[in-house]
């Protein structure tokens, strides 16, 4: 098992964000996680990466507590991320948002300056963004953008990714062509996947469980046919029917 | 330990260890033709003393704007107090000279040190004080100190400062004398251009970069960035504290209503964003341009001081980029990000 999330809660004031919430996930598996606005899924990700503190409960990567770690241990462990609203370095060319990503994620300490930059042109080749490696992070459209922070995340050498929404704002073209990279993402890099998505399809055709939240408490997990068709997730989706 | 030419770069081996040093001409022409007009400038004025005060003023500022401009891309937050580290290390070397009799030299360990000690102390607050609260407080340490010059003035002379300082170079000829020092501030300052702009152009500099641009990110991709931003402000601390020492022993004098004060503060800042935040040569071209512009405001008097922070603001909003800015307009290749307050 390579993720083990125990019993965790996160508290903001008065509002539990994630409630009790247990889950595991195995070595090359890719797992869904769903759920309306505001149901804790990006919360969960703060917490598993490092970014927010448990209130209580354990995390565990390849057994190994993570709980209270700071994100630079956690992502030198193996998790990495990506962000909902992109998030680059924006004046820093995109060889040197991933070459952040290589220099840091593992200790490579005998890996010279330009050694770690000839590996990132390699993740962003990887990416399709070799041709704009010179161009300011801030300069890329949205797609890039979130191309560039998957090769970002690649480049720290994970286990396990965590990508946050990555087809908001795209569009139909694009949003195949992101499926497409982290579809090859895996093939390649025999990543292990850990996607919040809203569009159901790509969760459908992409993962192979899914993990269903609503007021920061696990509603439900299980294959995604079987996870869709259930009353409770379409209840937390659409509503109570009326009359 | 062995030597190897790859393309554009000298590589040097030693055990598992590889340090590399960039030799494109792209890269070092333009600093090299700046450099050489800076060893010309005092022996063009060399028969006269106010400017070569002057230029040994500049060289000065830049070699407290420079590590400076490290300091606030690797911490990614403005510190409104550097003079704070003028202060320590002046006021060490004046003391121990003065006490116990200490030549410059045998100061400047001791100068190194207590501002080693200081800025560890101090590195805490980059990782626990945020933007504009982080400005603030390095903005009152000076003043802080200040008034500690003027509670203790046994032991730091307040009004006056401390005199009888041994001087870095004793000669029979004055003028002698006035170029050796002016070419000591300009060697300091070039060290210290050289060992920050080979730093930031190293994973050190890229670690600064990224702290500075969205440090939160840069802390997910593994940095360690508590570690990266104490350490970038001790050392940057210890080199300003250097500067301290260079003009405790260079004036012979050294008074904290001098140094302290947000007057001199506002001539870094000045020497800061006339350059352009962040930039290096920038800081250089700053310094040059504010030492002239503080000797062309003398002929105004008392209304200098008023003229200085006027001159800052309208350059603030009319040059956002610095003069150094204007030039990289016509020439833009941004290596490293302008510096901006963090909010968070």
């Amino acid at each position: 098992m390579l993720l083990r999330v125990e019993n965790v809660s996160k508290l903001f004031g008065g509002l539990k964000a994630v409630d009790d919430v247990s889950l595991s996930i195995e070595k090359g598996e890719i797992v869904g996680l769903i759920g309306p606005n505001g149901a804790g899924k990006t919360t969960l990700m703060n917490l598993i990466g490092g970014s927010h503190k448990a209130t209580s409960g354990s995390i565990f990567l390849d057994e190994v507590e993570t709980t209270g770690l700071r994100p630079n241990k956690i992502c030198r462990l193996g998790i990495s991320r990506t962000f909902q609203i992109p998030r680059p370095f924006p004046d820093l060319t995109a060889l040197a948002n991933v070459g952040v990503g290589v220099l840091c994620g593992k200790s490579r300490p005998h890996m010279s300056y330009s050694e770690a930059m000839l590996d990132a042109s390699h993740y962003l080749e990887f990416v399709g963004l070799f041709g704009k490696r010179n161009t300011l992070a801030k300069d890329l459209t949205l797609f890039e953008m979130r191309s560039l922070e998957l090769a970002r995340a690649l480049a720290t050498t994970p286990k396990l990714i965590m990508i946050d929404e990555v087809m908001a704002g795209l569009n139909p073209g694009e949003a195949s062509r992101a499926i497409g990279l982290v579809r090859r993402m895996i093939e390649e890099y025999h990543v292990t996947i850990l996607w919040i998505e809203h569009i159901m399809k790509v969760i459908m055709e992409t993962t192979d469980r899914v993990i269903v939240l609503q007021y920061g408490q696990k509603i439900a997990s299980g294959p995604p046919r079987e996870v869709i068709n259930d009353p409770k997730i379409i209840e937390a989706y659409l509503g109570e029917e009326i009359a | 330990m062995r030597f190897e030419h790859r393309r554009g770069r000298l590589v040097f081996h030693l055990g598992k260890l590889k340090l590399e040093y960039t030799i494109e001409p792209r890269y070092w022409r333009n600093p090299w033709i700046g450099v050489a007009f800076l060893i010309l400038l005092p022996l063009l004025f060399w028969n006269k003393p106010d400017y070569m005060s002057l230029i040994s003023s500049a060289n000065v500022y830049a070699a407290i704007a420079i590590p400076l401009a490290w300091q606030m891309t690797g911490i990614g937050r403005m510190n409104f107090g550097p003079q704070f580290f003028v202060g320590i290390g002046g006021f060490s070397a004046a003391l121990l000279s003065i006490h116990l009799g200490w030549g410059p030299w045998q100061t400047l360990g001791v100068v190194v040190l207590f501002s080693l000690v200081f800025g560890l102390l101090l590195s805490p607050l980059t990782t626990i004080a945020k933007g504009l609260y982080f400005s603030l407080i390095t903005l009152i340490l000076p003043l802080m100190f200040l008034e500690v010059t003027f509670v203790f003035t046994k032991m730091f002379q307040g009004e006056t400062g401390l005199s009888g300082i041994a001087p870095l170079f004793r000669f029979d000829n004055i003028r002698i004398e006035q170029i050796v020092a002016c070419y000591f501030s300009l060697g300091l300052m070039l060290l210290f251009l050289l060992i920050v702009d080979q730093t930031l152009r190293s994973r050190i500099g890229l670690f600064a970069a990224a702290i500075n641009d969205e440090e939160d990110v840069a802390e997910v991709c593994g940095l360690n960035i508590n570690f990266w931003k104490m350490l970038c402000f001790t050392i940057t601390s210890v080199m300003i504290g250097i500067v301290g020492w260079f003009v405790a022993h260079h004036d012979g004098v050294f008074a904290g209503i001098t140094y302290l004060p947000l007057t001199f503060m506002v001539k870094i800042l000045l020497v800061v964003i006339i350059g352009g935040r962040g930039e290096l040569y920038g800081a250089v071209v700053g310094a040059y341009f504010v030492a002239i512009l503080e000797k062309v405001l003398t002929i105004f008097g008392a209304v200098n001081y008023i003229l200085f922070p006027l001159i800052l603001l309208i350059m603030l909003f009319t040059l956002r980029e610095g003069l150094y800015g204007l030039y990289r307009q016509h020439k833009y290749r941004e290596y490293y990000p302008t510096m901006k307050v963090r909010k968070r």
